[in-house]
């Protein structure tokens, strides 16, 4: 997954505020399409659960040649609670992490585009793999999550190329190569992710397809429970 | 009071709570708000200072309002090694491709690398920076009680975003446990994350789909719970914080003086000490 571990002091003011002051807007849309929506307690109560997994998943670092690499379950998050509560659970992630020294919290406004991008493009890629495409819930979960997590690594590659290292005396497209390095990086342990996703989705599946009902409504009754009912 | 986390290297959030709960240092009866004020400070200084003198400084102080706090500085070591793990591996980069005079190098054949003054004070810096603000975050929530963050979080932040972030910090000590459960299940089996992820990828979705489903059928039973008990997506605000004190604006203010002078020198005139 995409994840800027870099600390504070490591932009500049500018750039600090441009993605800040982005990351800003985006959370505004998401907690007015929230209020619209009114969300329910039960739902606050499964959002806050997700942070706090992602919060623990966050921390488990899985050790690579070039450096450290952590699941986060964000596409996850996305087909679970949806783009505008998944926004709003991201955002919640990157404030505990920044509290603990995982990323800055000036990087929180970065790491929140990031993290969005992969809930939103997680919720409707799985809406479109599962409702449109007919996919099980394997593929749709892997297929989803691997986009997301294909397409996040080059944003953090635009974000840190953009803004570059200040004090730094390395051009912007040095900075851009040194980083593509960290994004296959972050590709290959996408798909590990993915694969992980499409086993607890297709697991939710099975056992919980109540969960799944945001992303795709409620699931058809089975024929025999729907007659035992009295509905079919 | 039993310590139970993943490893040392992360912090712990239920030994976090525990500080912040029972400590009564000079630190820990400071306005919240002045903490966080401090907090902005401190991040708005790492962001402009950008000579390493400056920023050993800052690192000088905060590790004093550290020990003022009076809190383990073993733990706090400990602790370290996450930013520092960040910041070596992404700087690293640097420290081989920054221009500069060579510190040392070496050649393999036809290839060959070597390490610059530059990028061993552009490492150095970026790294103290972090080892600041990171001492100084962990100060201010090891000295603040849950109350004051209710509070604050339902000052500062939308309601939604509160209600989330709060119900969220009282999740996270049931995950811990439940991840510390499947981390400790895995290394009792001779399990091991690197070889794991790649050949128990299948086991790993299972552990991790059933710490879903235990985790949101937790969700729900609190909900319910809450909701019979009036629960409508509010929580209740028990202890209020009054406005900082004159030593909190204080502090606030010599913060604010030592941001604008980094702001000038960066900006304007680099030799501060001759204008002095």
């Amino acid at each position: 997954m995409a994840h800027i571990h870099l600390e504070d002091g490591a932009f500049t003011p500018f750039w600090l505020i441009v993605w800040n002051l982005l990351a800003l807007a985006v959370m505004s849309v998401a907690l007015y399409a929230l209020k619209r929506q009114r969300a329910p307690p039960r739902r606050l109560a499964i959002a806050s659960m997700c942070a706090a997994i992602g919060f623990a998943v966050f921390q488990i670092e899985v050790p690579t040649p070039v450096g450290p690499a952590h699941m986060n379950f964000t596409p996850l998050i996305g087909i679970l609670v949806g783009p505008s509560l998944g926004s709003v659970v991201v955002l919640v992630v990157n404030i505990f992490s920044a509290a603990i020294g995982h990323g800055g919290w000036g990087m929180i406004g970065p790491n929140s585009l990031v993290n969005v991008t992969e809930v939103v493009i997680g919720y409707y890629m799985f809406r479109l793999l599962r409702s449109r495409l007919k996919r099980g819930h394997f593929w749709s979960g892997f297929g989803s999550t691997v986009t997301a997590l294909t397409i996040s690594p080059f944003l953090v590659v635009g974000i840190v190329g953009l803004s570059e290292i200040q004090g730094s005396s390395i051009t912007r497209t040095e900075t851009m190569n040194n980083m593509l390095v960290i994004a296959a990086l972050n590709i290959a342990t996408g798909v590990i992710e993915g694969v992980v996703t499409g086993y607890v989705v297709a697991f939710l599946g099975r056992i919980r397809p109540d969960l799944l009902a945001h992303a795709l409504g409620p699931e058809p009754r089975r024929p025999e429970y729907a007659a035992a009912a009295g509905v079919g | 009071m039993t310590r139970r986390a993943y490893s040392s290297h992360v912090p712990d959030f239920r030994y976090v709570t525990y500080f912040a709960q029972t400590g009564s240092s000079i630190v820990h009866r400071m306005n919240p708000w002045t903490k966080l004020g401090l907090l902005f400070f401190v991040v708005a200084l790492v962001t402009v200072i950008l000579d390493l003198a400056p920023v050993v400084l800052l690192l000088g102080v905060v590790m004093l309002f550290y020990l003022a706090a009076r809190l383990p500085l073993r733990v706090l070591i400990g602790w370290w090694s996450l930013p520092v793990l960040f910041v070596v591996s992404l700087s690293v980069l640097y420290v081989f491709t920054e221009p500069g005079t060579v510190v040392a190098g070496a050649r393999i054949g036809d290839f060959s690398i070597s390490v610059t003054d530059k990028g061993l004070i552009l490492t150095a810096t970026l790294l103290l920076k972090a080892l600041a603000v990171v001492t100084f975050s962990l100060t201010v929530f090891m000295t603040t009680k849950y109350n004051h963050v209710v509070h604050m979080a339902y000052r500062a932040l939308p309601k939604t975003l509160a209600t989330v972030f709060l119900l969220s910090y009282r999740f996270i000590f049931e995950t811990a446990d439940e991840f510390s459960d499947i981390l400790d299940a895995m290394h009792s089996r001779s399990g091991g994350l690197a070889k794991g992820l790649g050949r128990q990828t299948r086991t790993f979705a299972g552990i991790f789909g059933l710490g879903f489903v235990h985790a949101f059928e937790r969700a729900e039973a609190i909900s319910r719970a809450m909701e019979a008990r009036g629960f409508t997506g509010d929580l209740p605000v028990t202890d209020r914080i009054g406005k900082p004190t004159l030593r909190g604006y204080a502090l606030m203010g010599v913060a604010f003086v030592a941001l604008a002078l980094a702001v000038y020198a960066r900006y304007f005139n680099g030799n501060l000490i001759g204008w002095w």
